[in-house]
C-alpha cells in the first residue's frame, strides 16, 4: 500500500536536529515579528476593527484569492503561481510532519496512505511545477523585460532583497524535487508515477549514476531543510515579510467610502512631521509594500515627470524608519515638499495596490504638516487665502458668485427663501470661470425648460472644500463645510445636484460626517440620466456624434459612477469610443488635490491633461472629448491648445450635448417666457 | 528687543466702491475690510526679525470690525502681544488723529523698533509712519524692504525710484515704513488661527476723543471720471487689439 515514510534515509539524529533548528527558526522569526509589531504600535491610534466579517472576507478574496493582484495579467499569474505553489508545498510539508511526527509517533496511525497519499504526491508535484513556472516568469520579467516600474529604486539593497526571494524559493523548489527524485531512484516504489517530476528526476539518476547513492540524498535533504529554515527565519527581515504584512494590511484596510478622507489622527498636532506621527496602519502600509511599482505606473504625476512616485514614497518611508537616519529629516530630506505637492489625489495608486496600501492618506497627512508650516506654493497660498476670505479660489466677491444668472428669465429661485426640490450647488468653476459660465447658463436653461423645481444659494454658497481638504488645509475645509451646512440648514430642498464631481464627492461623503444626512446628492449626469429615462427631458434630435468620454476621478474612481454619463450620451445618440484608459483605469486630468491652484515645475515634460487629450485624439474617427466636470473642461481646453490639437479635437461638456439634442425644447420655453 | 507693529483694516477692493449720500465718504454698508497689504508685510517682517533675534512682537490696531481676525492671525504667526485701540471710528478718523492717540500708547510700550506699512490706499493725510515719528521724536525711514538688527542699531534697506536701493544704518528706536517684507507674508492655517483665538488675548485700550486737526477736509469724493482726452475702445478683444494697432501705426509707433 502506498504510504509516506517521511524521514526515509534520514538518521534519527538529523531528524531531531531538524526540530532544534526549527525551534531556532521560530525564535528568530518571532523576534523579527515582535520587532515589527512594536514599531507599528509607536504610530498614532486608528480604529480599524469594525466589520470583522467584511475584513476577513477581503483577506480571503484579496490575499488568498489574489483578486487585485490578478488584474494585471502577467505579473498576476506569475505571483499567483509562486504564491500558491509555495503555499501548497508548505501545507504539504506541514501535513507530512503531522502525519509522521504527530499521528504516527504519538498514535501510531498515518493518514497519508493509499489514494490520499498518491493524490498528495501528485498535487504537490504539480504545485511545485507552478512554483517553478512562476519563478521563471518572475526572472524573465525582472531581469530581461525590466519594466520601468521595477527600476530606479530609491536606495540600495533592494535588488539583493528581490533576488534573495527568487533564489530562495527557486532553491527550495529544486532541492525538493532532487530529494524526491533520489528517494524514488533508490526506493523505486510502485506508486512513483504519481510523482511525475520526482519520478522523471529519479529515472535520470538511474540512467546517469548510481541509484543507490544514499549519501547524496541525505546531503541534499539537509541542504533543502536548511534553505527552507533560513527562508522562514528571514521572513520578518526581508521582502518575504509581505507574506504576513500584506494579508494583515488587507485585513486592516479602510472600509470607508474612498471619497471620505480620514480626519487628522491628532487634533492638537494635525499632520505628520515625524514617522511616529503616522498612524500604526500607515506604518503597516510602508512595510507591506512589495515594491511592485503598480502604483507608480498609474500615477499621473509620475508620468508627467514630477518627482513623485507613490511607490517611492512607501519605500522611502519604510527605509527611513528602519535604517539609521544619519541626522536626515523625514520631511525635507527623505520626502521632499515637491513630491508631496505633485499629487493630484486621483486615487489611482490606492485602487491598484495589491496589498491595499493607502499612499494618498500618507501624502495628505504630510501635506497637512506643510500647510501648518506655511510651506506652500505662492499660488496655492493665494487660492487658500481667497477661499478663506471669499469662499472661492478666484478671489472674487461672493456677491459676484451668481452674476452669471443675470440674463436668466425667470429668475432662478433662491433656495434660502423658497422651498425647492433640487438645490443646485453650482461650484466655483461653474460660477466664476469665464470659460464655464456659458455652460452654467445652459444647465440653468435645460433645468428650466424641463420644468425642474430647483434653486441655488446665490451669494450663500461657498466652495465645498473637497480640494481644500486634499491640499491638507483641514481647518479651512471645516470652516467652508460649516458655512455651507449652516446655509443648507436654512434652506428647504430634497436633493443636491452639482456638475462638479469634486463638490459631489465631498457633499456626498464628507458633509454627512457633520450630521447632515437629510438630503441626497446627485451628479448632473445622474440627474439627466433620470430625467431622460422618465421622459422629463425630451431628446429631440439624435446627435450621431462619435465621441469619447473622460471619467472624472471624483465621479468614477471615487464614487463608482461610470454608467450614468454613458447612458446619457447614448440616449443623445452619441456613439462612444472608449479611450484605452477608461472607467476604473481613468487617467487624471491633473487638476485634483489642489494642483489646479499650483504652478507646474519646469521638469514637467507633458502635463497629465496633455497626455489625456492626445489619448483621446488618437482614437480613429473621434473628434469630440466629452467631459462631465468643470475643471476637466478648463484643463482639457487648455491642453488641446498646448498639445496643438486645435481643429482635431473639441472638448465638450455633457451639458453642451444635451442642449444640442434638446434644441427644440429650449426654443419652446424661451417663447413661452 | 521690543518691536511694535501697526496694522489697520482698509476697504477690500474686490468689492465695488460706492460713495455714500453725503458725497464725501465711501458707503460702508457693502464694504468689506481687509488688512492693509503693507501692514501684513510689516507684521511678517516683525515675525522674521523675531525668528532671527528672539524679539518680542506687539501688534497694535484700531478697533474696527474684523480687527480680532487680523490680530489672531498675527498671533498665529507668532506675535506675542495683541492690542486694539477702542474708540469711535464711525465718523472717520484720519492718520493725524490716530497718530496722536497712538503716541502715548507706543511710548508706554518702550519699543526699540516700530514698523508700519509704508502707506495704505485710504491714507488721505499722509502715511502714519512719518506722523508717528514726528510725535515720538524718532527717526523715520520709508519704503524699507529689508531690516538687519544689531545691538542698539538697525540697518534698513530702502528702495528708491528707478530701481535704486540704499542701506542705511540708524540708531534705535526708529520708525520704519515697510514697503515689502524679506519674504512674502506666510500662510497661516485656519486651525492655527482658531487655536490662537482660544489661547491668545487681545488687550483693549481706550482711544478717548480723536483730535483730527490739521488734516485735509474732503469737499467731494467721486469715481474716476473719463477725461476728454481719453478714448475708451469698445468691442471684442480682437476688435480692440485691431483698433489699437491702427492707432499705434497712425502715431508712427514702430
Ligand atoms: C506704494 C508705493 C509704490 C511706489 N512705487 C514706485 C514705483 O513704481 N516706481 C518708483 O520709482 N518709485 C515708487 N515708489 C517710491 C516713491 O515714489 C519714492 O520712493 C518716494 O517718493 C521717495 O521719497 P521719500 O518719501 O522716502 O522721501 P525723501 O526721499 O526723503 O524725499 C522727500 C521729499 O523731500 C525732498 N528732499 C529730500 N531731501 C531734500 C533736500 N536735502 N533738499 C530739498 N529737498 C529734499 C525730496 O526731493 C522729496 O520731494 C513707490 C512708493 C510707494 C509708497
Ligand atoms: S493619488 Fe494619484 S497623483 Fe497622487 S500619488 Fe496616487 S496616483 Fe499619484
Ligand atoms: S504601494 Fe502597493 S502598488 Fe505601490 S509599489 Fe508598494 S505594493 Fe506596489
Amino acid at each position: 500500500m502506498p504510504i509516506r515514510e517521511t524521514f526515509w534515509n534520514i538518521p534519527h539524529w538529523a531528524e531531531i536536529a531538524q526540530y532544534l533548528v526549527g525551534l531556532l527558526t521560530i525564535l528568530i522569526f518571532s523576534y523579527g515579528v515582535i520587532r515589527r509589531v512594536r514599531r507599528w504600535l509607536q504610530g498614532r491610534p486608528q480604529r480599524r476593527i469594525d466589520r470583522i466579517g467584511s475584513r476577513l472576507w477581503s483577506v480571503v478574496v484579496q490575499a488568498v484569492g489574489q483578486a487585485r493582484t490578478l488584474q494585471d495579467i502577467y505579473p498576476g499569474i506569475m505571483h499567483l503561481t509562486i504564491f500558491w505553489g509555495m503555499i501548497a508545498l508548505l501545507i504539504g510539508t506541514i501535513l507530512a510532519t503531522v502525519d509522521w511526527d504527530v499521528a504516527h509517533l504519538l498514535f501510531n496511525v498515518q493518514f497519508l496512505t493509499s489514494w490520499v497519499y498518491v493524490s498528495y504526491e501528485l498535487i504537490l508535484d504539480i504545485f511545485g511545477v507552478f512554483l517553478l513556472i512562476g519563478l521563471g516568469m518572475a526572472i524573465y520579467r525582472r531581469y530581461i523585460i525590466r519594466p520601468d516600474r521595477l527600476a530606479n529604486m530609491p536606495g540600495i539593497g533592494f535588488k539583493r532583497d528581490d533576488a534573495y526571494v527568487l533564489i530562495m524559493l527557486g532553491l527550495i523548489g529544486i532541492t525538493g524535487y532532487l530529494v524526491e527524485g533520489l528517494r524514488i531512484a533508490v526506493a523505486q516504489p510502485d506508486w512513483a508515477p504519481w510523482s511525475p517530476v520526482g519520478n522523471a528526476i529519479g529515472n535520470a539518476f538511474i540512467a546517469f549514476g548510481d541509484p543507490s547513492n544514499r549519501f547524496l540524498h541525505y546531503a541534499l535533504w539537509i541542504i533543502h531543510i536548511l534553505i527552507a529554515f533560513v527562508a522562514l527565519a528571514s521572513i520578518p527581515y526581508t521582502k518575504f515579510w509581505h507574506l504576513i504584512a500584506g494579508p494583515v494590511n488587507i485585513f486592516f484596510r479602510s472600509l470607508e467610502p474612498a471619497g471620505k478622507m480620514s480626519a487628522p489622527t491628532s487634533e492638537e498636532e494635525p499632520g505628520v512631521k515625524e514617522w511616529r506621527d503616522f498612524s500604526w496602519k500607515q506604518l503597516l502600509d510602508f512595510e507591506s509594500c512589495t515594491r511592485c511599482g503598480r502604483c507608480q505606473d498609474v500615477c499621473p504625476a509620475h508620468a508627467s515627470g514630477f518627482s513623485l512616485s507613490p511607490r517611492d514614497i512607501m519605500i522611502k518611508l519604510d527605509t527611513f524608519i528602519w535604517q539609521p537616519t544619519n541626522g536626515r529629516n523625514m520631511l525635507g530630506d527623505t520626502i521632499s515638499a515637491d513630491e508631496l505637492w505633485a499629487c493630484t489625489s486621483c486615487q489611482a495608486c490606492v485602487d491598484i495596490c495589491p496589498v491595499f496600501n493607502d499612499q494618498l492618506s500618507s501624502i495628505i497627512d504630510m501635506r497637512r504638516y506643510l500647510v501648518l508650516e506655511g510651506d506652500i506654493d505662492p499660488q496655492l497660498q493665494d487660492a487658500l487665502a481667497n477661499l478663506g476670505r471669499y469662499g472661492n479660489s478666484f478671489g472674487k466677491s461672493e456677491r459676484m458668485r451668481a452674476k452669471w444668472t443675470k440674463p436668466i428669465q425667470p429668475k432662478i429661485k433662491d433656495a434660502r427663501r423658497d422651498e425647492v426640490e433640487y438645490l443646485w450647488f453650482v461650484g466655483d468653476y461653474a460660477s466664476y470661470h469665464t470659460s464655464m459660465t456659458d455652460k452654467t447658463l445652459m444647465m440653468a436653461k435645460v433645468f428650466q425648460s424641463a420644468g425642474l423645481d430647483f434653486g441655488i444659494l446665490y451669494d450663500g454658497e461657498r466652495n465645498s472644500g473637497n480640494d481644500v481638504r486634499r491640499v491638507g488645509e483641514e481647518g479651512l475645509f471645516d470652516m467652508l463645510a460649516e458655512k455651507n451646512l449652516v446655509t443648507f440648514s436654512k434652506s428647504t430642498f430634497k436633493t443636491i445636484v452639482t456638475s462638479d464631481p469634486h463638490s459631489f464627492n465631498t457633499l456626498k461623503n464628507e458633509y454627512s460626517e457633520n450630521g447632515n444626512d437629510h438630503y441626497s446628492v446627485l451628479h448632473y449626469s445622474q440627474l439627466f440620466d433620470q430625467m431622460i429615462t422618465s421622459g422629463q427631458l425630451n431628446v429631440a434630435r439624435k446627435l450621431g456624434y462619435k465621441v469619447t468620454y473622460h471619467d472624472p476621478c471624483y465621479l468614477g474612481r471615487y464614487n463608482g459612477e461610470y454608467d450614468a454619463p454613458r447612458r446619457v450620451m447614448s440616449a443623445l445618440g452619441c456613439e462612444l469610443v472608449e479611450m484605452p484608459r477608461n472607467k476604473e483605469n481613468t487617467f487624471c486630468c491633473g487638476a485634483g488635490g489642489g494642483r489646479i491652484w499650483m504652478e507646474d515645475p519646469p521638469e514637467v515634460a507633458e502635463r497629465p491633461a496633455e497626455m489625456r487629450v492626445k489619448e483621446a485624439a488618437s482614437l480613429s474617427g473621434v473628434s469630440i472629448l466629452v467631459v462631465a466636470c468643470p475643471k476637466d473642461l478648463v484643463m482639457f481646453q487648455d491642453a488641446v491648445k498646448t498639445a496643438d490639437l486645435e481643429g482635431k479635437l473639441v472638448v465638450k461638456d455633457l451639458i453642451e450635448l444635451i442642449v444640442e439634442a434638446t434644441e427644440m425644447n429650449l426654443s419652446e420655453t424661451e417663447e413661452q417666457n | 528687543m521690543n518691536i511694535v507693529v501697526l496694522a489697520k483694516l482698509v476697504p477690500d477692493l474686490v468689492e465695488e466702491l460706492e460713495i455714500d449720500d453725503s458725497g464725501i465718504a465711501l458707503d460702508m454698508t457693502w464694504l468689506r475690510l481687509i488688512i492693509n497689504e503693507l501692514d501684513d508685510h510689516a507684521i511678517e517682517e516683525a515675525i522674521l526679525l523675531k525668528e532671527r533675534t528672539g524679539a518680542n512682537v506687539t501688534v497694535l490696531a484700531p478697533d474696527i470690525e474684523g480687527v480680532d481676525d487680523i490680530l489672531f492671525t498675527a498671533a498665529a504667526k507668532g506675535a506675542d502681544r495683541l492690542i486694539k485701540i477702542v474708540g469711535d471710528y464711525e465718523s472717520g478718523v484720519n492718520n493725524l488723529g490716530l497718530a496722536r492717540v497712538l503716541t502715548p500708547v507706543i511710548k508706554d510700550l518702550q519699543p526699540d523698533l516700530i514698523l508700519a506699512g509704508v502707506e495704505a490706499h485710504e491714507d488721505l493725510d499722509g502715511s502714519i509712519g512719518p506722523l508717528l515719528a514726528g510725535y515720538l521724536d524718532l527717526p523715520f525711514i520709508g519704503y524699507v524692504a529689508s531690516i538687519e538688527l544689531e545691538e542698539g542699531k538697525a540697518t534698513a534697506t530702502k528702495e528708491y525710484p528707478g530701481g535704486l536701493s540704499a542701506e542705511m544704518e540708524v540708531a534705535l528706536p526708529v520708525v520704519l515704513g515697510i514697503q515689502v517684507a524679506d519674504e512674502p507674508p506666510r500662510y497661516v492655517a485656519v486651525s492655527k488661527v482658531r487655536q490662537a483665538m482660544k489661547t491668545a488675548e487681545i488687550e483693549e485700550l481706550e482711544a478717548g476723543d480723536f483730535d483730527l486737526s490739521g488734516g485735509p477736509t474732503i469737499d467731494r469724493m467721486y469715481q474716476p471720471e473719463v477725461g476728454e482726452s481719453a478714448t475708451i475702445i469698445d468691442g471684442s478683444l480682437d476688435d480692440i487689439a485691431d483698433s489699437l494697432i491702427g492707432i499705434f501705426k497712425e502715431l508712427g509707433v514702430q
